[in-house]
């Protein structure tokens, strides 16, 4: 077979005639059956729409509840100017990042767990591992932070949306099938972009938008110890480890294969795109709390900042504001259990995917379940350091992010499995950077933590 | 004569999850990767506590 001829280490990974078949194999097979209808018919809008999912869910499931408050942070903090430009950088640095795990997956059919585990071995697989568990379930604390916040701006008590969160989380996987749980949760994602109404109640100046992007600027204040913070902060909302797992598992659960490389590119660009819109309508959503000189270094949420927002923005764009921040919890919380659920299956060596029966999967929907529960009732917790933590997790997820990278880059490199599928000297060059810049502005804000008084406020 | 609805007709052999239960060989780590992989373990276990000191630090109010 010609594929196996251009990825050599994969050559020996072929089932043997008459290998049992699973519901998962039986269930991929069904939806490969239609995309090669599709294929052969040339129906190229059809074929897109049917392999269209990770990429947009990995992407707009990272506009989450931490990384909306970090932007509204940002549009509080510094109004529209830098950041702006700043926020489109960094979807470009997620495209050109997750494009690999989609290459990835349809070269090796793998998620990206069990390749760090049977290319690197346990020892480097367990560091990774570590990584991936430690930020993904602060992540989903986070998450219910935001959905309970939302909850709040509309009087419903703390309990009562945490449980909302976890039904659905729980709700999303008892199809037991890969398609329906995408088209769900792409369903909800949609509504991510509840922040660009709100922030057309802000009534944007389209000059300034204009001349922010073109110049970088303004930056009021300068470079000083926040500026590098909520560099980290954007930086961390954007690309996080959580995101290379999922998208790859995805990918591989979809049954994407290398003919499928294109729309799983267009797909991450998708994703990517309206990502950016929504978040960059965030930051100028909370601008005027910029324009009005309201201090936001004691908001506790994304709620505090509908609320604060309600007359700058009226009642209307307050309200889609703690929507939008409801609906960004709720989707992370279903991608993120899920890429621990990958991770952790694939770490076992037990059976992943969302085609399983609950028989066969116990231990990969458990995983998920058991997570959302346990972020939960860390967030029920009464006195728990919610505003601490949540400005926290996306420093964390940055400064997770450069050894998730080098694994990454090794194996996208590794040609014994990628065949000609490896990454070409300017993807190499273009990780390879952003790599380096996201572990140079983890050194900075580590120097700058140390010694605090080093850049000013 | 193959079944119309068997999977294997539909799916790449590679794909099957009887072949991806089979584990990859482990790659040869030269002394530059080997390298590169220590200082980015490095770099997380010296910069989790200074995150976890900033953490504290915002607990106790900025003191």
């Amino acid at each position: 077979m010609r594929w196996n001829a251009v990825n050599p280490g994969m050559a020996r990974a072929v089932a043997r005639p008459g290998a049992v078949m699973l519901r998962e194999d039986v269930l991929r097979a069904h939806d490969r059956r239609s995309v090669a209808q599709a294929r052969a018919a040339r129906r190229r809008l059809r074929l897109l729409w049917m392999l269209v999912g990770p990429g947009v869910l990995v992407m707009l499931g990272e506009n989450d509840g931490p990384s909306m408050v970090s932007y509204a942070t940002t549009g509080a903090t510094y109004g529209i100017g830098f950041f702006v430009p700043f926020i489109l950088l960094t979807f470009v640095m997620a495209f050109v990042v997750q494009e690999m795990t989609v290459r990835l997956g349809a070269a090796t059919h793998r998620g990206h767990a069990e390749l760090i585990f049977q290319r690197f071995g346990p020892f480097w697989g367990y560091f990774a591992m570590a990584d991936l568990v430690f930020g993904n379930l602060l992540t989903l604390v986070t998450e219910f932070i935001a959905i309970q916040a939302g909850g709040l701006y509309f009087g419903v008590p703390a309990w009562v949306s945490v449980g909302f969160g976890i039904a659905a989380v729980c709700a999303s996987l008892i199809f037991r099938r890969y398609a329906t749980w995408e088209r769900t949760a792409m369903a909800l994602a949609v509504f991510n972009l509840l922040f660009v109404p709100a922030a057309l109640f802000a009534h944007p100046n389209g000059t300034a938008l204009a001349h922010a992007l073109l110049t970088w600027g303004p930056l009021p204040g300068g470079v000083g110890t926040g500026f590098v913070t909520l560099l980290l902060a954007n930086i961390g909302a954007t690309v996080t480890p959580w995101m290379i797992f999922f998208q790859q598992s995805a990918v591989v659960d979809k049954g994407l294969t290398r003919a499928d490389i294109p729309q799983g590119r267009i797909d991450t660009a998708i994703g990517a795109v309206v990502a950016a819109i929504a978040a960059i309508a965030t930051l100028v959503a909370a601008a005027p709390l910029f324009a009005a000189h309201i201090d936001v270094s004691s908001f506790a949420s994304g709620a505090d900042f509908a609320t604060a927002l309600r007359p700058l923005l009226g009642t209307a764009g307050a309200t889609l504001f703690a929507l939008g921040i409801i609906e960004a919890g709720v989707v992370a919380a279903m991608t993120i259990s899920t890429s621990s659920s990958y991770a952790l299956a694939e770490t076992l060596r037990t059976h992943h995917s969302l085609n399983l029966d609950f028989a066969q999967g116990r231990l990969f929907y458990s995983a998920a379940i058991v997570s959302a529960v346990i972020a939960g009732a860390i967030v029920l917790i009464p006195g728990a350091p919610l505003l601490a933590l949540t400005l926290t997790v996306n420093v964390i997820a940055t400064l997770l992010m450069a050894p998730a990278l080098l694994f990454l880059l090794l194996l996208v490199n590794d040609r014994e499995i990628m065949g000609d599928l490896a990454n070409t000297w300017r993807a190499n060059l273009a990780g390879g950077t952003i790599t380096a810049g996201i572990a140079l502005v983890g050194v900075a804000y580590g120097v700058i933590t140390v010694f605090p008084g080093l850049l000013g406020k | 004569m193959t079944r119309p609805d068997d999977p294997s007709e539909a799916l790449d052999p590679t794909q099957l999850t009887a072949a991806t239960s089979l584990p990859l060989p482990r790659r040869r780590l030269g002394r530059g990767v080997t390298l590169l992989l220590v200082l980015m373990r490095v770099y997380v276990l010296v910069a989790l506590p200074i995150v976890g000191y900033a953490f504290v630090r915002a607990l106790l109010g900025g003191s």
